[in-house]
């Protein structure tokens, strides 16, 4: 057995479009996935029961079956209710439900560990419940979930290859078709094995640096 | 809604459903034996062989399951070795159980406060004592709760196999879809229901041994 790195150079470019192709669908769900998030993990402490339910409803299921299921059911069950949504749009609709429900249960887990004592403090301070909610209890929230915010992008970015299943050209997709090209099994997914590694660890290293700039320091220990 | 396709293919789903939790089960077991392990030679410090480890488990973390399925099934009749869609899944899924879980078990073996090994140590345990009756006791309860999380996902991604043709649960109710295209949301429903029914009781338990392992530290 010889390896031959040839016929991955060559088809190089086709790997970095795939690439291309992964990091912005990640992006895409990722942002998608925040506000949704936010609005369920608040929803999940109205004081309507009605809401709480509705959100509540959408976590556990999106949380307790499979995304494969999740996006073929977008993708190929809705179509019969006369929604038709092109496989990059199913799939980034997919993503973002998905992971917006793992972001919620940390969301609502952050607000939760901000002590009782800063809305009290917020709330003898003459602050309404907005502004208490947007100046005292999210930034801290904000630092408490961010490490968990983090390992969630590293999971859409993961989570992405699914869209090779109903044919969207991103990486691991192209590594199968260009498996099937040139039959070099091992080169090819070496190649893409290092750029998922390379992918995942730069996205995760620069979301931490971004914390580090952006987030409220801890003041009140 | 088209339940008598579903009710006639009620047993072929049930295979499915039980195929599913057969994998699960062996990449959940095998994937916790291979974890706890490697969680045991890098928390202590084994030379050479620890920093190996450290490259698995970034890769196994690091990479799509369903990139691993698909160099696992397409690689190694590559280098010659025959390998049917079960082997591969099986290959690949303990594999990456075995990474998450051996990130999961090591953090719980490091929360353990020095002191505690020390103190071990100086009361005269050997290593292996140390850690049967010290240190594994109080990191499990820290690494439970994301154990039984991640269990959760290693059940639910056992749905990607149907990829590389393995006859689980997802690949039956495709084969179902076909034949009857116009009950493909019946399907689906069934489907997301059936994962359904073994996660969510699993999500549950996860919570309340979060809540017990928060009441733990606060102590």
């Amino acid at each position: 057995m010889i390896l031959d790195w040839n016929s991955v150079w060559s088809n190089l470019g086709m790997l970095v479009d795939g690439l291309g192709v992964t990091v912005q669908i990640s992006i895409l769900s990722f942002l998608g996935a925040l506000p949704l998030s936010l609005v369920a993990a608040l929803s999940r402490r109205s004081r309507w029961i009605p809401i709480r339910l509705v959100a509540a409803t959408y976590v556990e299921i999106f949380r307790n079956t499979p995304a494969l299921v999740q996006m073929f059911f977008i993708f190929f069950a809705l179509p019969s209710f006369g929604i038709r949504l092109d496989a990059i749009v199913a799939g980034v609709v997919a993503l973002a439900l998905n992971i917006g429900a793992y972001m919620s249960e940390a969301m609502r887990a952050g607000i939760q560990s901000v002590p009782n004592g800063q809305i009290e403090a917020a709330a003898s301070l003459g602050l309404n419940g907005r502004q208490t909610f947007t100046r005292v209890v999210f930034p801290q929230a904000l630092r408490n979930v961010y490490p968990a915010i983090v390992n969630l992008l590293v999971a859409t970015i993961l989570a992405s290859s699914l869209l090779s299943t109903i044919a969207v050209p991103e990486l691991t997709g192209t590594a199968t078709v260009i498996n099937s090209r040139t039959l070099r099994t091992f080169e090819v997914f070496a190649v893409v094995t290092v750029m998922y590694v390379v992918l995942t660890n730069t996205a995760s290293s620069l979301l931490d640096l971004l914390g580090r700039f952006f987030l409220p320091k801890e003041r009140y220990a | 809604m088209d339940w008598p396709v579903v009710w006639e293919s009620r047993g072929i789903l049930l295979h499915g459903f039980a195929v599913t939790l057969e994998l699960s089960a062996i990449a959940i077991v095998g994937g916790g034996i291979v974890g706890l392990v490697v969680a045991v030679i890098r928390f202590a410090r084994v030379p050479v062989v620890g920093p190996i480890l450290r490259v698995y488990i970034n890769i196994g973390r690091g990479t799509p399951l369903l990139m691993q399925l698909f160099f696992i099934f397409f690689g190694f009749p590559y280098f010659g070795i025959n390998i049917d869609a079960f082997a591969a899944a099986v290959i690949a899924l303990v594999a990456y159980t075995g990474a998450y879980v051996a990130e999961i078990v090591r953090s719980g073996l490091e929360s353990v406060h020095r002191g505690q090994r020390d103190a071990a140590l100086s009361l005269g345990l050997s290593f292996p004592q140390m850690m049967r009756r010290v240190v594994i006791p109080q990191a499990g309860i820290v690494a439970l709760p994301p154990l039984v999380g991640l269990f959760i996902g290693v059940i639910k991604d056992t749905s990607l196999t149907t990829i590389i043709g393995y006859n689980e649960l997802m690949n039956v109710s495709q084969s179902i879809v076909a034949r009857a295209p116009n009950a493909i949301f019946t399907v689906y429903v069934v489907l997301a229901a059936l994962y359904f029914i073994v996660c969510y009781p699993l999500s549950l338990l996860a919570s309340r041994l979060e809540r017990r392992a928060l009441v733990g530290q606060q102590r």
